[in-house]
């Protein structure tokens, strides 16, 4: 009986170490995982904040106040680089999705940006359920004061649009800076004529990349590219190049489903008998696939070039990343040479 | 011959996708028809769908540290091999208990990994690779690396077969013969813990048990000689992977056009229905000696 008992709780004694060995082992591993993960937002906040020159990052609770200025809220850094164009010292902005490594897709959003835009006096977002996490908030928080402009509504895009990257189109933003002048006008009418003036500045900003269109569409128009993702697809087609992946490709990539092999061996064969002058690829998006049709470019020599789903920064205001973007996009096909990161 | 010819869309044969899966899909039918057979004579299918399960851990956590989820599903389950070996205990009451508070834990740091692939790297399918798997869409140079990991899981089971399947049906004889059960063991443990990785890889982590004891289970219900289930728990497995994969393929041309239904569905649908099979060959076979007792 007794012999019985001790082995029993030998067994028992064995059985609770294998348990606490697994439960270590998972905690450990979940650790350093989130560790690694942590000090690479850390770095990439810490770059955002070093590029939001002049821009005043409200954080927390700042939103609503900062002696006088109007708290706006843009769902990612390209629409909050434009509202800060236009609003300068008279706005205080928050981009919610500003880091690079973020696929805004699938973002999911905190409290804090629930914080941030119940403060806010007005709200930019994409639409086209790029950014609903957005309307959800706003839905949240009910208020009849603060003002949203929906791009994709003010463009005046029927729901079925089903390419959601508008910052590619050259005509998105010049229509959003001056939705946003009327906004900020409305909000503190005092400012109205600072806030047309910079209106004025931003379309004079990009002014060298409507010439470098203009150069490239000269250049190669009709010139065949691929592309991972319909990310630039508005500013291919604005450029007068021929995007020969089958959509279907492309949408599949975006929605985060594996496309079927027939689409797969399509953009293999793209590559590999130099069908395309250029792939581009999404740089927030990296899975096995794109990794591996990166590699694939690669070995048949057709050049890469990087597009993004949010401003690089630092470094770059709207106006100037486009017109790196043009020119990586020539080099491309031009020279042949790749653009891995702007 | 035409028949097969209309089946097999145009194209099919020479498309390198196609290709991956067909090796993939072959290797991971090859390798986990023995140690199935050995994981349903033992009873342990729940374990094994266990380790499908830690194995989306570490798919997830490859996803995070950016390398193939090939080895994260390996890491996971070669970690969950281990604590169930130490934790093993011959009470199988204990022992689902134990696995289910593992499995638990488990999927919980699945879904904080998953959450971190969104939110803090540019991983957007993760989700649906890990957890049911991307046939179509595997590196081609992942083939060798599974082919190496194959051979090794095939030679550790087919080394460990006779003396643990003699252990789970005759323990006392193999006691007498010093059968030597728990370092046997760590032979089987090995081969499924690369089983189900591989299974992982190719039809995703919580289907991954489909594979394993699918058409093990199928085979011994038709056939009690293990040598026989052992082929014909192959053959099932390869006939249902290469069929999915075909099924896929033509998918294609299915609404919703130009995308194609996942290989994954397509496989464990082929293995469900080859069970439903073997169940009815099987109680055919029982009536029949049945009626030839009483007669």
């Amino acid at each position: 009986m007794r012999r019985a008992g001790g082995r029993w709780r030998r067994a028992a004694g064995v059985r609770s170490l294998g348990l606490a060995l697994v439960v270590v082992a998972m905690v450990a591993t979940a650790t350093a995982a989130a560790t690694a993960t942590a000090t690479a937002t850390a770095t990439a906040t810490a770059t955002a904040a070093a590029a939001a020159t002049g821009q005043r990052r409200s954080g927390g609770r700042g939103a609503g106040e900062g002696g006088g200025r109007i708290a706006v809220v843009a769902a990612e850094n390209e629409y909050g680089d434009v509202v800060a164009a236009v609003g300068g010292r008279a706005v205080s902005v928050t981009s919610v999705l500003r880091n690079p490594s973020v696929d805004p897709h699938t973002y999911e959003t905190s409290v804090r940006v629930a914080q941030q835009v119940a403060a806010a006096g007005l709200v930019v977002q994409n639409g086209l359920g790029y950014d609903s996490f957005l309307s959800r908030i706003e839905a949240a928080s009910p208020s009849r004061s603060r003002q949203v402009i929906d791009v994709a509504t003010l463009l005046h895009l029927p729901s079925s649009t089903r390419n959601p990257h508008l910052w590619y189109a050259p005509g998105t933003m010049p229509a959003v800076a001056a939705a946003v002048a009327r906004a900020l006008s409305h909000l503190d009418p005092g400012h109205a004529a600072l806030f047309r003036h910079n209106v004025a500045a931003f379309d004079a900003t990009l002014e060298p990349w409507r010439r470098a269109m203009a150069t490239l569409r000269h250049r190669f128009a009709g010139a065949p590219v691929a592309a991972t993702e319909p990310v630039a697809d508005d500013l291919v087609a604005a450029a007068g190049l021929r995007m020969v992946t089958p959509w279907a490709f492309q949408a599949d990539v975006m929605n985060g489903v594996d496309p079927s092999p027939q689409l797969v061996q399509a953009l293999q064969d793209e590559l590999t008998h130099h069908r395309v002058r250029a792939l581009l690829y999404n740089v927030q998006v990296t899975d096995p696939l794109t990794t591996s049709l990166l590699a694939l470019a690669r070995r048949s020599h057709v050049p890469t070039v990087a597009v993004y789903e949010t401003m690089p920064s630092p470094g770059f205001h709207y106006g100037s990343w486009m017109v790196a973007e043009t020119h990586a996009l020539e080099v491309a096909i031009a020279n042949g040479r790749s653009t891995g990161h702007l | 011959m035409t028949v097969l010819a209309g089946l097999v869309a145009p194209g099919f044969l020479s498309s390198g996708p196609v290709r991956v899966a067909l090796a993939l899909g072959g290797i991971v039918s090859l390798v986990s028809a023995p140690v199935g057979v050995l994981t349903v004579v033992r009873r342990q299918s729940f374990a094994g769908h266990a380790l499908g399960d830690i194995g989306a851990t570490g798919g997830a956590g490859a996803f995070l540290l950016g390398v193939s989820a090939l080895w994260g599903f390996l890491a996971s389950s070669a970690i969950a091999v281990g604590a169930f070996h130490v934790a093993g205990s011959r009470e199988r009451r204990s022992r689902d208990i134990a696995t289910g508070i593992v499995l638990g834990a488990a999927l919980g740091v699945s879904a904080l990994f998953l959450y971190l692939d969104a939110n803090s790297t540019s991983t957007t399918g993760a989700t649906m690779t890990v957890l049911f798997g991307s046939l179509f869409v595997v590196p081609p140079g992942t083939v060798p690396l599974v082919a190496g990991l194959g051979a090794v899981a095939l030679v550790a089971v087919l080394v460990c077969f006779r003396p643990l399947l003699l252990a789970a049906v005759h323990p006392d004889v193999a006691a007498a013969r010093g059968v030597r059960v728990r370092r046997v063991e760590l032979g089987y443990l090995v081969a499924l813990a690369v089983a189900v990785a591989l299974s992982a890889m190719t039809i995703g982590a919580v289907l991954s048990t489909a594979l394993l004891v699918g058409p093990s289970g199928a085979a011994l219900r038709v056939t009690r000689r293990p040598g026989s289930a052992v082929a014909l728990a192959a053959a099932l497995g390869v006939v249902a992977t290469f069929a999915g994969v075909l099924l896929a393929y033509d998918s294609y041309a299915w609404p919703p056009a130009q995308h194609g239904w996942p290989a994954s569905f397509f496989v464990v649908v082929l293995l469900f229905v080859a069970d439903l099979a073997a169940g009815l060959l099987a109680g055919r076979g029982r009536r029949r000696s049945a009626r030839r007792r009483a007669g």
